[in-house]
This record gives structure tokens, C-alpha cells and sequence, in this order.
């Protein structure tokens, strides 16, 4: 009985990731954000743009996220989340 | 009669540089680039011997180095003084014809820091060699290096016998078509033994038969301080018969373990001291010997390899095999301050997705810095002081890259499908075999070119050119009756979502292939219901 239960439950487990990397987002905050630009200095596909000026970082190009989850990983304010 | 055979055995300056490359399949261009890149700046005084057509010295000059630049044929002198002329660079060239033997006479000593001979040697005797190093010696200043680029023949076995089986076709080739040709050193580092010279550095190309040596006086070498005993060992970048076989095998099976691992430690690469940078990287054998051949030759540094679990850098991060835990366990069991001063990490970038900088500088206060998505990159951004720019932040998907993923994901589909339909399903066996192998290559050259913005919808127009292909197969070559067309386009359209949206998980441009399972697992048991209830329905046969 624990084969086929094991089976369809990790069957499940397949589609929940399957849904969640589908549909995640990046979720920025830019009131937390103090521009330290990690997220911009480990984007492999360019997400984001720093503006040097305000110090802060900006999210321009959100269609191009691969939603890999470095920037959140590497920001220091937990101003990026992905969910 | 004998006066046109010597008239045609004559070779012109073009078609000696024609031949040149030809013969080094284009390397020697490189050669000549990376010398002018790295060593000639402004006001650097250089002896360029056998300047031939003057290429490399154009190079240099260009980049403000004071070249004198000396031949011993006045046709590819004059042809050398065109070249110049017409970049402008006079000022900065003096051309001089006479042959390399003299050199010792001619200028005083200590007048150059740097000189610079490519494809000239080889062409010498051992003694004529012997006296020109030794000429040499005595022209440079202190801090002066001599780089030698020359075609070598490789001293073992398998790459020996590789090195003829090319050469000797290409040889005859490009004799015919510019009569040109060029003899190979041998045993080159013991004469620079003999006269007290050694070569500081060694960058191998075409499997070892084109070398560029960069060769400083023995006593001006830094004396090998005794290796800290943590130190795993140096790595160069080798070809053999075994990393062949291995890449042969990784090009089919890289995603199916065991895989090929590199014990962790810290290793050399190049001559690195107590300043040299830390690059950090995991254990795959194939990242590390990448790594190697980006780097051997090129800058001295420390390759801390840490244990990922035998996976590329950016998937071990992500699947949670490569953290920051395991960076710090590698620089803490390596004893790595004590072989270096410093106290930075250079990290892969791509393995930022799940080795959480923050944790390394709070934990054991190393700073990291993210260093570019390729190896490749690795020299320009250490010469830069550690400053990327955006090309080496991106990751790009070129056509090379794109070949190499889809022969690799075929691969495993091989044993995960046809393997089994080869066992129970043999009719079946060889018309998938060449779908899938067909609309995986048209898919990987034609990945830029899709519309859509993953893989899910770039598998529709990939199954209409799949459907347009069938359709015209079967009108022109093979009529086939109404059930098999029926089935074979629900066969070709489900290949095509199938590869469209399993490949998408090779593209680092796109998320992983996981995303789309659950349309996959929708459309393909449509397509299998159809596939047989249709049929069924309407008595088919």
C-alpha cells in the first residue's frame, strides 16, 4: 500500500513545484531597499538597474526573471522576496 | 621551366601570413593579440625578432610600446613598412633588416623590456638558437621577459600521434595552396635551461602543438617557497586520452551520477603568493578543468575548490548541494589564512542563487565578491581590479552552448525513452529516434529565432514546423494511409511540447523545465487519449 501512496504523493510534490516555479514573483520593497546592489551585481539576466544617485536599486525588467532567487538570497534589508 | 618553379616556390608576404594562419587554424592571431594585450604599454621598449609582415609589431606599437622590429627578408620588410605607414605608427616603429644572429652586436645592453619572437625559432638551428637566447639575456633590462610563441611538437604518445594525423593533411595543404610551411621546436625548455633562462609561464595551444612561452633569467624567478602543506596541489590545463574520454562521456551523460569529482582543497594555478586572489569554485571535474583551461597561463591565483557534491556551481546551489556552509568548511579545513594575507573570496556568481554571501562575511569575516558568470571572463575582471561589467554579469545562450545542452539532455532522454522503446517498442524505435534528435537540434539552432517566451509556447510553432515537415514527407516521399497520419502528427506534436518544454530547462534564460510539468502532463495525456479514443470512436483501422 505505501508503494503507490509514496508514488502519488511525490507525484504532487512534482506538481506543486511545478506550479510554484510557474507562477513565482519577484516581490520588491523599495522603501527597505539602502543600495548596497547585490541584487544587481548577482542578476544573471538583468533584472535590475541601480540608480547611483538615490542610492537605491530599481526592479525595470521584471518579464526577463528567471526566478533562480540569488537577489533575495543576497540582499542584506530582506527587501526582495519571491513567492 | 626551372625559373617558374622557383618563381612559384617563392612566397609572397600575403600568402606567407595566409599560410601562417592557416596553419595554426587562426591561433597565431590570438598569440600575437594576447602578447599586445598584456605586455605592451605605453613607453615599454621591445625587440620584436623576425618581424615578418609585421602584424604583431602594428599591434604593440598600437598600444604605445616603442618597437624596434628586425627580419632578415627585405620583401616582408617592405610589406612590414606598408602596414605601419598605413596605421599611422611610424613614430613608434623603427624596422630594421638584418638577421637575428647580429642583435647582440647591434644594440647596447639592457635596452629592451621585452622581446618578442613568434614563429622564429623554430626555424633556427639549436646553435643559432643557443646564441640568440644568450644575446638576449644581455638586452634586457632586470625586469625584462622574453616571449616566445612557436609551434612544438608534443612529447607523448596519443597527442604526438593526434599532432601528426592533423598536421601532416594540413601541411600538404597549405604548402599547395600558399607554399608556405614552418618546422616545430623540440625540447625547447632544456636549451633554456642551458643558457640560465626558464619559462615563468607556459599558455598551450591546439592541444599543446602551438606554445607561447614566457620565459624570465633563472635567477630572477621567485624562488618556489615551500608549499604550505594544505595546499592540494597545482593544476594545469592538460589534454589526455582520459579527459577526452571523459568529456566525451559528460557531453551524453552529465545529468546521470556518479559524477566525475575533484577532491576539494585549495589548489595552485599558475605561481600564486600571499597576495595572489582566491577564487572559490565546486567539485565537478568538468568545472574545475574549465576553469583551469580559462585561467592556466593566464594569471596566478588560488582555486579553492569546495565540495558542491560533483555539480556545476549554479545547479549545486540552487538544489542546496553548494552553500555558504560548504565554502566556509573549505576555507577553514584548507587553512587558507594561512597561505594568503588577505581575506577576500572571489565566488562564481552563479552560485549566488544559494551560497549566501552575507553568512560567509558574518560568520568567518572573509568578504566576498561575486566574480563573472564564466571563467573566461575571470583574467579581464581580475585585471580590472575585480570590476565586472554587464556582459560578464549576464549569462548568454550562444549557439555553441545551445548544441552542447541539447546533445547533453539527449542523451539522457536516450536511456529515459528510446532505451525502453528500443527493448519493447522496437518499430517505433528509429522514426522517434529521429524526430526527437531532429527537432532538438532545429529547436537549439532555432531557440533565439521561436516567438514565445518559454519553452511551453515556443513548442507551438516548433510543432507546426514539425507538422509542415511531416506534411511534405509524406506527399512527396512516403503516401501514408489515414490512421498512421492521424497518429503520427499526435506523435510529432506531443515530441514537439516535449522537447520545447523539457529543453527549457537547459536555457539559462529561462526558469527550469519544472515549470511547465504540469501543462506538460495535461497536453500529453490529451494527446494520448485522443491518440486512441479517436480511432476507437470512429472504427478506424
Amino acid at each position: 500500500m505505501t508503494a503507490p501512496s509514496s508514488l502519488l504523493s511525490s507525484l504532487k510534490e512534482h506538481l506543486k513545484i511545478a506550479r510554484e516555479l510557474r507562477y513565482l514573483e519577484i516581490h520588491f520593497y523599495p522603501e527597505k531597499c539602502k543600495g548596497v546592489w547585490q541584487c544587481y551585481e548577482v542578476c544573471p539576466v538583468g533584472c535590475w538597474t541601480p540608480n547611483y544617485e538615490k542610492r537605491v536599486v530599481i526592479f525595470h525588467d521584471p518579464e526577463k526573471c528567471i526566478a533562480c532567487g540569488a537577489c533575495v538570497l543576497q540582499c542584506p534589508q530582506d527587501a526582495i522576496e519571491l513567492k | 621551366m626551372a625559373t617558374v618553379f622557383m618563381k612559384w616556390l617563392e612566397t609572397s608576404p600575403k600568402d606567407y601570413d595566409r599560410g601562417i594562419q592557416l596553419l595554426t587554424l587562426g591561433r597565431i592571431r590570438r598569440v600575437k593579440e594576447r602578447i599586445a594585450n598584456t605586455y605592451a604599454r605605453q613607453g615599454v621598449r621591445v625587440l620584436e625578432i623576425g618581424c615578418g609582415t609585421g602584424t604583431l609589431t602594428a599591434m604593440m606599437a598600437a598600444r604605445g610600446a616603442e618597437v624596434t622590429a628586425i627580419d632578415a627578408s627585405p620583401t616582408m620588410l617592405e610589406e612590414a613598412e606598408r602596414k605601419i605607414a598605413a596605421a599611422g605608427l611610424e613614430d613608434r616603429v623603427t624596422l630594421e633588416h638584418m638577421d637575428a644572429v647580429l642583435i647582440g652586436e647591434r644594440f647596447p645592453p639592457a635596452s629592451f623590456d621585452l622581446i618578442v619572437a613568434t614563429l622564429v625559432f623554430s626555424e633556427l638551428s639549436r646553435d643559432e638558437q643557443r646564441y640568440i637566447l644568450e644575446a638576449c639575456k644581455t638586452l634586457l633590462t632586470p625586469t625584462g621577459r622574453i616571449l616566445i610563441a612557436d609551434e612544438v611538437i608534443p612529447a607523448r604518445g596519443l597527442r604526438r600521434l593526434l599532432y601528426y594525423a592533423v598536421r601532416l593533411p594540413l601541411v600538404l595543404l597549405t604548402w599547395l595552396l600558399t607554399r608556405t610551411t614552418t618546422t616545430a621546436l623540440s625540447d625547447f625548455e632544456s636549451l633554456l635551461q642551458e643558457v640560465d633562462l626558464q619559462a615563468d609561464a607556459t599558455v598551450a595551444y591546439l592541444g599543446g602543438s602551438l606554445v607561447l612561452y614566457n620565459i624570465i633569467p633563472a635567477a630572477a624567478a621567485p624562488p618556489e617557497t615551500a608549499l604550505p602543506r594544505t595546499v592540494v596541489g597545482r593544476l594545469h590545463h592538460r589534454v589526455t586520452l582520459r579527459t577526452l574520454l571523459l568529456d566525451l562521456w559528460l557531453l551524453l551523460f552529465r545529468i546521470i551520477p556518479p559524477y566525475p569529482k575533484v577532491r576539494t582543497g585549495l589548489y595552485m594555478i599558475g605561481r600564486p603568493d600571499s597576495e595572489s586572489p582566491v577564487l572559490v569554485t565546486g567539485n565537478f571535474d568538468l568545472t574545475v578543468r574549465r576553469v583551469v583551461r580559462a585561467l592556466d597561463g593566464k594569471v596566478n591565483v588560488w582555486l579553492l575548490v569546495a565540495d558542491s557534491s560533483g555539480i556545476n556551481v549554479w545547479c549545486a546551489a540552487g538544489g542546496g548541494y553548494f552553500t555558504a556552509e560548504k565554502v566556509i568548511a573549505a576555507v577553514k579545513s584548507s587553512r587558507l589564512s594561512e597561505v594568503v594575507r588577505h581575506h577576500a573570496l572571489i565566488l562564481p556568481q552563479l552560485c549566488a542563487n544559494g551560497v549566501d554571501g552575507w553568512r560567509i562575511r558574518r560568520e568567518i569575516g572573509w568578504g566576498v565578491h561575486w566574480g563573472p558568470v564564466r571563467a573566461e571572463d575571470i583574467p579581464a575582471y581580475l585585471a580590472a581590479g575585480r570590476k565586472k561589467t554587464d556582459a560578464m554579469r549576464w549569462v548568454r545562450f550562444p549557439l555553441k552552448d545551445r548544441l552542447e545542452m541539447v546533445t547533453v539532455t539527449l542523451g539522457f532522454y536516450g536511456l529515459l525513452i528510446l532505451l525502453p522503446l528500443l527493448i519493447f517498442w522496437r518499430a517505433m524505435f528509429w522514426p522517434v529516434t529521429l524526430s526527437l534528435v531532429g527537432l532538438s537540434y532545429f529547436y537549439a539552432i532555432a531557440l533565439p529565432r521561436l516567438p514565445g517566451r518559454d519553452g511551453l509556447y515556443k513548442s507551438i510553432p516548433l510543432a507546426g514546423f514539425a507538422l509542415a515537415g511531416f506534411a511534405l514527407y509524406t506527399v512527396f516521399w512516403n503516401p501514408l494511409p489515414p490512421l498512421d497520419l492521424f497518429r503520427w502528427a499526435l506523435i510529432l506534436t506531443g515530441l514537439s511540447v516535449f522537447t520545447g518544454a523539457e529543453l527549457q530547462g537547459m536555457s539559462p534564460l529561462m526558469r527550469g523545465e519544472q515549470a511547465n510539468w504540469g501543462w506538460e502532463a495535461l497536453i500529453g495525456a490529451t494527446l494520448l487519449a485522443i491518440y486512441w479514443l479517436v480511432p476507437l470512436a470512429l472504427g478506424w483501422r
